[in-house]
């Protein structure tokens, strides 16, 4: 791929997928304290633990991009 | 059925994805320069990520939702579809193809077949590619149109053209690095969005075994009743299997087809394109984790009048049970807020990259085996991508023009799904042949791929009208009364075949190519390229080995 005028390359897509899980992963755990219709399991609370992890997940990636990106 | 009422949260996630694809287009704006960067996506990308990519842009959301259905019906012979008919065509491709199609720089499968061949094999291919690919963009899309109206209520006009200009728009900006970044986005939103499913249905039943317990030993074992077709519920034998989906129409699609096989062109060097596939494998084998669980875990609910799990009647035929609904139905049994947006926007992610690797792959053959090759032999790098990105606009609104075609004929559908073995068996043979065996000539390629593609169709349209006969069909299929996936796969096999003898017996008859220009392109007269000293870890044999004892061991365990 082209580098651009500043002579850097893109950010890697390990920080874009960290980003876009980190916020869906807040945005889920959001949801578990909302008034939601009654559905199978709901006593496990499952938007609260996955959604943690996604936020956990997202939070890696994101600094594998980083590092990897600054490594050039 | 009632529709699945949306929150403002769930609402929320979906409009973030359609901003988070579109901004990673604009980003890539200025990354994307050269031919090489629109069309190969810079060629700079490590394993991982090409790999992922590879997968991704076949995992659309057909195949999760095609396949969670699938399960209910077939049971388990759907992971077939994973560890059969897909893993060993993707490590074959890694280990012994892709050094010829990575080494000669060719931009898309039909430049192999120019090199190899001739100009009139590239057309061939090409033509019919570009095809292929417009009308499969297209009938995704009015699947997606019509498993949200079903489901969600959405407009179908709203559906189709809001999700094309999304796509049209970041594929025109970044070409095919935004395809590969969406499509590994999808992959983790796949994960994210759907694999929870299976855990909860497992949950809900107390541990994997109880919900296998109590099926039918054909919903439960992959080759133990294959013995004989009339044992399974998919009417096949071992043979049909290991031929017609193992081999040909596995082979067909992983090892030829540009749609999955251009992720692989865009590595930074030849091990990273090795090792493409070869990743993508082990994903690829983890996949009946979500769709064949969910499968069953579903089977298990609609058993049981008190779950309250209901499938609704299948909107193109409503005396049958549309079983394609039943992963929509388990985020509605499980998932809270958010967690529905999730798995919503898990589903248009899925149909939305299916499109894009359609659209992505279209312009590149257009670019390079049509319009360059026939059309406007002097034309410079920046006009071709120019042209590139009139084709992505061009190529998405054809698609569009197909789904409405689709919403107006139905039976069209039968048609474009046959398309994979009237285009794919045969082009395996021809490459095949072409890649291992130095005296296939350019005529032979021709004629044996054109035969190829003829007996395929004639094979199909033989079904369609019922002029086909139980004894012919016996010979055909093996079956006098064949499910229409033996069907599918006896046509890929006599496509192939017909091909292969064809090719074979015209190339004895003609001249072939001298071996000075077969350097490169043909197994033997291919200097061993030295990828330096790799340790083992980094070795693609190293780790096609673990993948095949890995899915050895898998098939022995569910036997």
């Amino acid at each position: 791929m082209s580098q651009d005028t500043e002579g850097r390359e893109p950010l890697p897509i390990w920080f874009f997928v960290g980003v876009i899980l980190a916020v869906y992963g807040v945005l889920v755990i959001a949801g578990n304290f909302m008034t939601s219709r009654p559905t199978v399991l709901s006593e496990t609370r499952p938007g609260l633990w996955w959604g943690a992890l996604m936020v956990v997940a997202g939070g890696i990636f994101t600094a594998i991009g980083v590092v990897a990106h600054r490594k050039g | 059925m009632a529709t699945i009422e949306l929150a403002v949260l769930d609402w929320a996630i979906i409009v973030l994805y359609f901003v988070a694809i579109i901004g990673i287009g604009l980003y890539l704006r200025k990354f994307t320069k050269t031919g090489d960067d629109f069309f190969m996506g810079g060629r700079k990308n490590s394993s991982w990520v090409a790999g992922l990519a590879f997968l991704s842009a076949n995992l659309g959301a057909l195949e999760i939702l095609g396949w969670t259905g699938g399960t209910m019906k077939y049971g388990m012979f759907v992971s077939h579809f994973y560890w059969l008919g897909a893993v060993p065509a993707m490590l074959f491709l890694g280990l012994y193809m892709m050094p010829f199609y990575y080494s000669s720089k060719i931009h898309s499968v039909p430049g192999y077949l120019k090199l190899r061949f001739d100009e009139r094999t590239r057309l061939l291919n090409a033509v019919t590619f570009a095809v292929m690919t417009l009308l499969m963009s297209g009938i995704n899309l009015y699947l997606m149109a019509l498993v949200f109206k079903v489901l969600l209520g959405w407009d179908w006009h709203v559906s189709m053209w809001v999700s094309a200009a999304a796509i049209g728009c970041y594929i025109t900006l970044g070409g095919l690095m935004s395809a590969i970044f969406t499509e590994i986005v999808q992959f983790f939103l796949i994960w994210a969005g759907l694999f929870l499913l299976s855990i909860l249905g497992v949950m809900e039943f107390g541990g994997i075994g109880n919900v296998m317990q109590g099926l039918p030993s054909t919903m439960t074992s992959l080759w133990a009743t294959t013995g004989d077709a009339s044992t399974n519920a998919m009417g096949v034998t071992w043979l049909g299997l290991v031929m017609g989906l193992g081999f040909v129409m596995s082979f067909g699609y992983w090892t030829t087809d540009f749609l999955v096989v251009q992720r692989a062109f865009s590595s930074k060097d030849l091990r990273s394109a090795r090792l493409t596939p070869i990743t993508a494998a082990f994903f690829k084998m983890a996949l009946p984790f979500i769709v064949v669980v969910a499968g069953m875990v579903a089977y298990k609910l609609v058993l049981d009048p008190a779950s309250g799990f209901k499938l609704p009647p299948d909107p193109s035929d409503p005396s049958k049970l549309w079983n394609d609904a039943a992963l929509p139905l388990l985020i509605v049994r499980y998932y809270p807020v958010g967690l529905v947006g999730l798995g919503i926007t898990a589903l248009l992610a899925g149909f939305m990259a299916g499109q894009a690797g359609n659209v992505s792959a279209f312009n590149t053959v257009w670019t390079y085996d049509i319009y360059k090759a026939v059309i406007n032999k002097k034309a410079t790098d920046a006009h071709l991508v120019w042209m590139g990105r009139m084709t992505t606009v061009v190529g998405v609104l054809l698609s569009i023009g197909t789904a409405y075609l689709a919403m107006q004929f139905n039976t069209i559908m039968d048609y474009i799904q046959a398309i994979f073995s009237w285009v794919n068996a045969p082009l395996f043979a021809t490459m095949l042949l072409g890649m291992f065996w130095k005296r296939t000539t350019s005529a032979g390629a021709f004629w044996g791929l054109l035969a190829g593609m003829i007996m395929s169709f004639s094979i199909f349209m033989g079904f369609r009208f019922n002029l086909i006969g139980p004894e012919l069909a016996g010979v055909l299929t093996l079956s006098a009364t064949p499910s229409d996936m033996t069907r599918n796969l006896w046509q890929a096999i006599w496509a192939w075949a017909v091909t292969f003898g064809v090719t074979v017996l015209i190339s004895l008859f003609t001249t072939p190519k001298t071996d000075a220009e077969l350097v490169g392109l043909v197994k033997g007269m291919t200097p061993k390229v030295d990828e330096g000293k790799v340790w083992l870890l980094g070795r693609p044999g190293f780790w096609a080995a673990v993948a095949l004892v890995v899915v050895i061991a898998l098939n022995a365990y569910f036997w």
